[in-house]
């Protein structure tokens, strides 16, 4: 069967498009930075010397990693409703992208955190560097760097899942798309130039953490090998 | 566009085998000598047709099919049907007459015929909370939820913007979770069909949805194979009556606790 392309749509729609791209964008940024600051927390926590503190870690890890992030969204955002506190749709999208984010982040700089040898703290400790020091200088800059590649590949996984935020109403790009189809009925080729928009913005996203290792790992960027 | 073509030459294709096979005169004639109708409902579209908790067949179409049994003087045989199928029931002669929650549209009419609009369906605001709204200037600067692409957020988002109103659509993917959105208070208005908000309002009486405003209604109508004049003249004057007499009116007003607009004639 013979299908006619036909993008006409996208001179009347494409403001509304990089409308939707945009807030896309800064749900990524902001889940991205807010996401990896309280992964990070939690897995200091769960290698913390206190074994409630890290029980405590480990449950909220296990919780959010085995329910989908589509019902902790609708537990927010309707849940929290019926209860009285109505917060925006486009909070209620970041917030729950941020906790379902950070579970999975506390895995992979947990595995980061554990990397480092014994050996080293023990000298951090001979050095008279107190816990905090030790964490900020001697452990977190390494186990970064060693699991950089895996936060990078969860983070532009979690940008193109901010596509899910629709259900409540947010209006990032798939909900722009959705509704531009419901008036045009072009659905192949809006989905086509979404899915083009998507690709540009993991580009964009992966090019970012590229310059950012470059820019916070010295040994990467004088000696290009990694650790 | 293809499969449009395709759609349309496989119902003319459906038309004319099924016509070629029996070509009876009239249609009236047939189903009062056979003592029987067969009316095919949509049982999925609550409160129009629905399957209650004692597997009994319920719902405005249902009582209207029903009532025009009755009124024929004949057995009546409920045949449940979609939207997407109810254009090849009737032509396939699986149904004599389809009352299914049936809008009216000239798309439509190109294929089968309509009897006079027998019900509306309609696109209201509504409300939770006691809010009253008695004309759109009452939605400034308000957020309203809709179902995204459906009529009501065309309806809305159109009205919002020719009056230059400040008003926020909110938009779902489907029903429910729009529903979902009003009843837990994210949102205090919403535009839907009223009918709609009959089940929803039965299981949250604590939190029901009030219809204020209507700004819409389609009309709906009896579906009927083309070319059967004496059929569609009974149905039609049926219609008449039973909206004169209230009978109509009534059924409507059972099942969708709104009544149908005075002038029903203006929608013909």
């Amino acid at each position: 069967m013979a299908y006619q392309f036909d993008f006409s749509f996208l001179s009347e729609y494409w403001p509304e498009l990089l409308r939707g791209l945009w807030l896309t964008l800064k749900m990524s940024v902001l889940t991205i930075v807010l996401g990896f600051l309280v992964g990070t927390v939690l897995a200091i926590g769960r290698t913390a010397h206190s074994a409630w503190v890290r029980r405590a870690c480990g449950v909220y890890v296990e919780v959010i990693r085995n329910t989908p992030l589509l019902i902790q969204m609708f537990l927010i955002y309707f849940g929290l409703a019926s209860l009285g506190l109505k917060l925006g749709a486009n909070f209620c999208a970041i917030l729950s992208i941020v906790i379902n984010i950070s579970a999975y982040t506390c895995e992979i700089m947990r595995a980061g955190i554990e990397s480092i040898r014994k050996g080293q703290l023990e000298a951090a400790q001979c050095l008279g560097l107190s816990r905090l020091q030790t964490l900020a200088a001697v452990v977190l800059p390494p186990a970064t760097e060693r699991v950089y590649p895996a936060l990078t590949s969860q983070f532009i996984l979690i940008m193109l899942t901010t596509s899910v935020v629709s259900q409540i109403s947010a209006e990032e790009l798939t909900s722009i798309a959705a509704r531009i189809d419901s008036i045009t009925f072009r659905s192949f080729e809006i989905y086509l130039v979404v899915a083009l928009l998507y690709i540009l913005l993991a580009v964009a996203v992966r090019g970012t953490f590229w310059l950012i290792a470059r820019l916070v790992f010295p040994r990467l960027r004088r000696l290009g090998t990694p650790l | 566009m293809g499969i449009a073509k395709y759609m349309t030459s496989l119902v003319v294709f459906v038309a004319l085998s099924a016509s070629a096979v029996t070509a009876s005169a009239d249609q009236l004639a047939d189903i009062k000598a056979a003592k029987a109708i067969t009316i095919g409902v949509d049982l999925g579209q609550a409160p129009f047709g629905m399957v209650d908790g004692t597997m009994k067949q319920v719902g405005s179409d249902v009582a209207t099919a029903e009532l025009l049994a009755k009124d024929l003087g004949v057995e009546l045989k409920i045949v449940s049907v979609a939207p997407a199928n109810r254009i090849p029931y009737l032509m396939t002669k699986k149904v004599d007459a389809v009352i299914a929650s049936f809008s009216i549209t000239d798309e439509r009419k190109k294929t089968i015929d309509f009897s006079n609009p027998y019900a509306v369906i309609q696109s209201a605001v509504a409300t939770t909370g006691g809010l009253k709204v008695s004309a759109l200037n009452d939605l400034e600067g308000k957020e309203v939820a809709v179902t995204r692409g459906s009529t009501n957020d065309q309806i809305i988002t159109k009205a919002a913007e020719d009056e230059g109103l400040n008003i926020t659509v909110v938009r779902y993917d489907d029903n429910a979770t729009a529903t979902n959105a009003v009843v837990s208070g994210q949102q205090d208005v919403y535009v839907v069909a009223p009918s709609l908000l009959v089940p929803v309002n039965a299981a949250n009486p604590d939190k029901k949805i009030e219809p204020q405003l209507t700004l819409k209604s389609f009309p709906l109508g009896i579906g009927l194979r083309k070319n059967e004049p004496e059929f569609k003249a009974w149905l039609d004057q049926w219609v008449t009556d039973n909206l004169a007499s209230g009978k109509l009116r009534e059924t409507y007003k059972t099942y969708h606790n709104v009544d149908l607009p005075d002038d029903m004639a203006s929608f013909n």
